[in-house]
C-alpha cells in the first residue's frame, strides 16, 4: 500500500495539543524543530535505498522486517522459515490474514498518552509490522524490524510507523528494533505497543542511530501479565534530537520489568529518556538502569518515574542514572518521579554526574596506553555493562563499533 | 641504568624534592627509606609523569631523560611504577587492560603485538608468580579487590610489562604476613642482571624479604645518607631522628610500629 486512505484521518486526528517548554516531559525538546517536521501521508519513496544504509543495519540470523518511510518493503523483508509459534507479517497481511488479532491488539485507545507526537502516529502509522508468539513457544533467533527513515522527500519530512508485539502465556522471544537513516531534516515518529501475558518473557533492543539531521521520537508502551518479565535495552545514539519514552504497566502480580539504557551525545547532540513504570500489581520487581556519556555540547536527559498504584503491596523498585560528562559544554539533567500509594514498598533510587577519572588516566598511561586510548577504555568501562547486558554477540560487537565511532 | 641528577620537584610552589641525586645500575636493587612526608612517592611520580609536577633536573633511563616525555612514552623506555594506591577501573577488563598495556609498549618500540591466545600464556605465567586464581583476569581492574588483591596485581602487571627499572612505591603497605610473602617473592623472581629496582617503603620489614645492595635515606626531599642493607637495621633500632636536623611533625623518635624482628 502507499498510503493511507484520506478517509480515515479526520477522525483520527483530533485536534492535536503540542507540547511546550511548560511540559515537564518535554522540557528538553527542540520546540522549533519539532514544528518543522511535517508528519503525513507517506509517499513511497522508489528505488534502492542507499548503499550506506546496508551497511548500518546489523546482520543477525532470523526473520526481519524492514520499514521505509512508515511502509513496510517486502523486498528487503525476509519472512521465510518462521519458526513454529511465530507469526510475523506487515500490517496489510495482517489485516487480510488474521483480522480478528490485529483489530484486537491495533487498538490503541488503551495509550494513556496523548501528546499530538502520539496523536500523529495513531494517525499516519499506516503500516508497519506485528510480532505474534504463540502460548508457550519459545522463539530462539531474535526478530529484527529496521526502520529506515530517508528525508529526502518534499512534500513530508517525518515518517511514522508502529510495531506491536504480542507474547502469549508462557511464550518468550527476542525483538530487536534497529532504526537508521539518511538524508536531510526530518524526523521519524516510531510507536512500540508490546504485551505480555502470564510467564511470558520478552527481551526487546532498541538501536538507535538515525543521522544527525534528523529528530527521533520513540515510544514502547508495555503491558505485562502476571510473572511476565520484559527486559528492555535502549541504546539512544543518534539524531539531533532523540527521544526514548517507555511506559510499562505492570498489570498482573509478580511481573518483572528490567529496562536499561546507555545515551552517547556528541555534537550538539539532546539525547531525552523519558521513563515510567507503573506497578499496578502486587509484588511486582522493576528496575531502571540509565546511563549517559556526553561529550562536546551534548545534553542527555533522564526523567524516570516510578509509580506504585493503590494495592501494589510488595512492590521493589529501584531506579539508577549515571552520567559521565566529557566536556565542559555537556550537560547532564536527571530527574526521578516518585509517587508511592501501596505499602510494604521497597523504592530506590540514585543518581550522579561526573568525569572521567584523571587519576584512573595517569594510571593507565603509566601502563604504556596512550592518553586518547585511556580515555576510551575508561568510556568503555562505563557503558560496558549495558552492552554486556546483551546477550547477542553480533549486535555487542555492532555497539561496541558504534561507541568506538562515537569515542573518535 | 637510572641516573638522577639535581632532581627538583614542587607541587603548588611547595618544594618536595631538593636536589635529589640517585644512580642506580643494572640488576641492581635500591631501597629508599624515609618518614611521611619526606618525598619518597612524589619521587616515584616525578619518574613517572604524574601532571602538577614542578620539574628541574634530570632522571635518564638508558640514556633517555625521562622527565621529558609522556607518561606513556617513559613506559615505552622501560620504566614501571607499582602505586601504592592502585585505581580501580570498573568495566574494565583486567586481561584486555594488561594485554592492551603490553602492546602499548610494544608497539610503541616497534616490536609486534601478541595476540588474544599468545598472551594468556604470558598472563598465566604472571599469574602462577603471585599465586592468582585464574578468574581474577576476569575481573574489572582492581575493581572490589582486597588490598592484597591489588598489590599481587601490580606485581602481575609488572611480570607482564618486564621493564628495565621498576619503582615499588609502598607495595608492602596495607599487606598481611602472606600477602607480603607472595608479593615479595614475586619480586624477587623478576630480579635479573638486566633489570633494577628501587623499592620504596616506611619499614624494614620488607627488605627482610626482598634484600637491597643499597639502602638510602630521603629526608626533606634529599638523599641524606646511603649505605647497604645494615643501614635499615639501623633505622629500625633509632628511627629517623639521626638524619633530622629539625623537628619533622611527623618524624617518628623511636623504632617504627608494625615492624618484625
Amino acid at each position: 500500500m502507499t498510503a493511507t486512505s484520506t478517509t480515515d484521518l479526520p477522525d483520527k486526528l483530533t485536534t492535536p495539543v503540542y507540547p511546550t517548554k511548560r511540559d515537564e516531559a518535554w522540557r528538553y525538546a527542540p520546540h522549533r524543530e519539532l514544528a518543522r517536521l511535517s508528519f503525513g501521508p507517506i509517499n513511497v519513496l522508489a528505488g534502492d535505498l542507499p548503499n550506506k544504509i546496508d551497511g548500518q543495519i546489523p546482520v543477525l540470523e532470523g526473520p526481519r522486517i524492514v520499514v521505509v518511510n512508515g511502509v513496510v518493503d517486502h523486498t528487503r523483508s525476509d519472512l521465510s522459515a518462521l519458526p513454529s509459534g511465530l507469526q510475523l507479517s506487515a500490517f496489510a497481511d495482517a489485516r487480510r490474514d488474521q483480522p480478528k488479532l490485529f483489530a484486537a491488539h491495533a487498538d490503541r485507545s488503551i495509550s494513556s498518552v496523548n501528546d499530538a507526537f502520539a496523536e500523529h502516529n495513531r494517525a499516519f502509522a499506516q503500516d508497519g509490522a506485528i510480532v505474534h508468539v504463540a502460548g508457550g513457544h519459545d522463539i530462539h533467533e531474535p526478530i529484527h524490524i529496521v526502520d529506515v527513515t530517508l528525508a529526502n522527500n518534499n512534500t513530508t519530512n517525518a515518517a511514522c510507523s508502529h510495531l506491536i508485539i504480542r507474547v502469549d502465556d508462557g511464550a518468550s522471544a527476542t525483538v530487536v528494533e534497529t532504526r537508521i537513516g539518511a538524508g536531510g531534516f526530518g524526523g521519524s515518529n516510531t510507536q512500540t505497543t508490546i504485551s505480555l501475558g502470564d510467564e511470558a518473557t520478552l527481551d526487546h533492543i532498541v538501536l538507535q542511530d538515525v543521522p544527525s539531521t534528523q529528530v527521533h521520537l520513540s515510544r514502547v508502551d508495555v503491558t505485562q501479565g502476571a510473572q511476565s518479565s520484559f527486559r528492555g535495552h535502549l541504546f539512544n545514539l543518534g539524531g539531533s534530537y532523540a527521544r526514548a519514552a517507555y511506559d510499562v504497566h505492570l498489570a498482573g502480580q509478580g511481573a518483572n520489568a528490567d529496562l536499561s539504557g546507555l545515551y552517547f551525545g556528541t555534537g550538539e547532540q539532546t539525547l531525552d529518556q523519558q521513563v515510567t513504570i507503573v506497578h499496578g500489581a502486587p509484588d511486582c520487581t522493576s528496575r531502571q538502569t540509565f546511563r549517559g556519556i556526553l561529550d562536546h555540547s551534548s545534553t542527555g536527559v533522564f526523567n524516570g518515574g516510578i509509580d506504585v498504584r493503590p494495592g501494589a503491596d510488595g512492590t521493589d523498585a529501584e531506579q539508577t542514572n549515571n552520567n559521565l560528562l566529557l566536556s565542559d559544554q555537556a550537560e547532564a539533567n536527571t530527574q526521578p518521579r516518585l509517587e508511592i500509594l501501596a505499602d510494604d514498598v521497597t523504592c530506590k533510587h540514585g543518581a550522579t554526574v561526573g568525569q572521567l577519572d584523571d587519576d584512573a588516566i595517569y594510571y593507565l598511561r603509566t601502563r604504556g596506553i596512550p592518553h586518547a586510548e585511556a580515555r576510551k577504555l575508561l568510556v568503555h568501562g562505563f557503558a560496558h555493562h549495558l552492552v554486556d547486558g546483551i546477550n547477542n554477540q553480533i549486535l555487542q560487537d555492532w555497539i561496541s563499533e558504534r561507541l568506538g565511532d562515537l569515542n573518535g | 641504568m637510572l641516573h638522577v641528577n639535581n632532581l627538583n620537584v614542587s607541587i603548588s610552589d611547595t618544594v618536595i624534592l631538593n636536589g635529589l641525586n640517585l644512580d642506580v645500575g643494572p640488576g641492581e636493587v635500591h631501597a629508599i627509606m624515609g618518614p611521611n612526608g619526606s618525598g619518597k612517592s612524589t619521587f616515584a611520580h616525578a619518574l613517572a609523569g604524574r601532571d602538577g609536577y614542578q620539574i628541574a633536573g634530570t632522571a635518564t633511563l638508558d640514556g633517555v631523560d625521562l622527565l621529558d616525555l609522556e607518561p606513556e612514552a617513559r613506559a615505552a623506555a622501560g620504566l614501571f611504577i607499582g602505586f601504592q594506591y592502585p585505581v580501580e577501573i570498573p568495566g574494565v577488563n583486567n586481561m584486555y587492560f594488561l594485554r592492551t598495556a603490553l602492546n602499548s609498549v610494544r608497539r610503541a618500540r616497534g616490536d609486534t603485538e601478541i595476540g588474544a591466545r599468545d598472551f594468556l600464556a604470558v598472563a598465566q605465567e604472571a599469574m602462577d608468580l603471585v599465586e592468582m586464581k585464574p578468574g581474577f583476569l576476569n575481573r574489572a581492574v582492581n575493581a572490589g579487590f582486597s588490598g592484597g588483591e591489588k598489590k599481587r596485581n601490580e606485581i602481575l602487571q609488572m611480570a607482564v610489562m618486564e621493564p628495565r627499572l621498576a619503582v615499588l612505591d609502598e607495595t608492602d603497605s596495607g599487606l598481611d604476613i602472606d600477602a607480603l610473602r607472595i608479593v615479595a617473592s614475586g619480586v624477587n623472581a623478576l630480579r635479573g642482571p638486566e633489570r633494577s629496582m628501587i623499592v620504596i617503603t616506611h619499614y624494614q620489614r620488607l627488605l627482610e624479604y626482598i634484600r637491597p645492595d643499597f639502602v638510602h635515606v630521603l629526608v626533606d626531599g634529599r638523599i641524606v645518607e646511603s649505605g647497604d642493607h645494615t643501614l635499615a637495621l639501623h633505622l629500625e633500632d633509632n628511627g629517623y631522628a639521626d638524619f633530622v636536623n629539625h623537628d619533622l611533625d611527623d618524624a617518628p623518635t623511636r623504632p617504627l610500629s608494625g615492624a618484625t624482628r
